[in-house]
């Protein structure tokens, strides 16, 4: 349920900030259009596909297939995470995504009553990080007695954004994203691992508690690693925690 | 459409071809290990050689980005 909701909570505040730009900048009312129907779309695609995918399959081809996606998101933030801490790449900021969507957008000027360009921005911004979500809790959930501590970790940070969104937008300046991110790749290459392996017929050594091994390794490898490219940041407005 | 078709093959695979080969790689060389070893010593390591295969993915990819950035 942690892994849910702090996978979903980052996936949603990046969406947040893509629709408080649109609505900033153009007209609320435009933005939320784009992103209900964004929440229709990703909602229906996984009320179509998620049942048959999870229960078409046999158990052991189900295990590898969801820890296989766990695997491909996982070590993607690990990654990416590493490279922020090394100060090899931008860190990561909705805040600044907010910015720059913002400044995009107001060189771009309102067409008409129906502001198609900023529908359009609010519906691929929420459809794809919405899609990440929906992909992140069905692999999640995919095994028995799982789905519905998945689906309340997402409820949940549904609920935590949705209220960070009405506060206003000033915290998501004060988020750790950077460290958040770098720790739910962890997390999910630590249960892509567990799955894909029980899913090949391991047996891992004290159950369930493999997973926190396996995150402690690969927690380990990834401080490592940053530790070992670290460089003075390229991106110093970003470097400040 | 093309762009939003490039940004789902970024959302699942990344946006690096390491990671999505490795772990193509990882799980096919530990399904072929699996059918080698006995059952008995995979149950007990196969766990950790793909551990071990999946932190190799790890460590290429970011050393591929980072020679590259």
């Amino acid at each position: 349920m942690v892994v849910s909701a702090t996978a979903v909570g980052v996936e949603l505040l990046e969406a947040l900030a893509i629709v408080l730009a649109v609505g900033v900048e153009r007209r609320m009312r435009d933005a939320l259009i784009g992103a209900l129907a964004a929440v229709v779309a990703v909602v229906a695609l996984c009320v179509a596909v998620g049942p048959a995918l999870l229960s078409g399959a046999d158990l052991s081809f189900l295990r590898v297939l969801v820890g296989t996606l766990l695997l491909l998101f996982g070590l993607e933030w690990l990654r990416k995470g590493v490279l922020r801490m090394a100060g090899l790449r931008r860190r990561s900021s909705s805040y600044e995504d907010y910015i720059e969507e913002r400044d995009a957008l107001a060189s771009d000027p309102t067409i008409g009553d129906r502001d198609w360009a900023a529908r359009i921005v609010a519906f691929k911004g929420v459809f794809l990080e919405g899609l990440e979500v929906g992909l992140i809790v069905l692999a999640l959930g995919g095994s028995p007695g799982r789905m519905a501590p998945a689906l309340l970790g997402a409820a949940l940070a549904l609920v935590a954004v949705v209220g960070i969104g009405v506060v206003l937008h000033a915290p998501l300046r004060r988020l750790p994203e950077t460290q958040l991110k770098l720790g739910v790749g962890v997390a999910l290459t630590a249960f892509g691992t567990f799955f894909t392996a029980e899913g090949l017929g391991v047996e891992w050594p004290l159950g369930d508690v493999a997973i926190l091994y396996l995150a402690a390794g690969f927690a380990a490898i990834a401080w490592l690693a940053a530790v070992r490219l670290r460089v003075p940041s390229r991106y110093p407005a970003e470097a400040a925690p | 459409m093309i762009a939003l078709l490039r940004s789902l093959r970024s959302l699942i695979l990344g946006e690096t071809w390491t990671i999505p080969l490795g772990v193509a790689a990882a799980v096919g060389i530990a399904a072929l290990l699996r059918s080698s070893f006995g059952d008995h010593a995979w149950d007990e390591l196969g766990g950790f050689v793909l551990a071990g295969m999946i932190a190799l993915t790890l460590v290429g990819s970011i050393a591929h980005s980072s020679s590259r950035s």
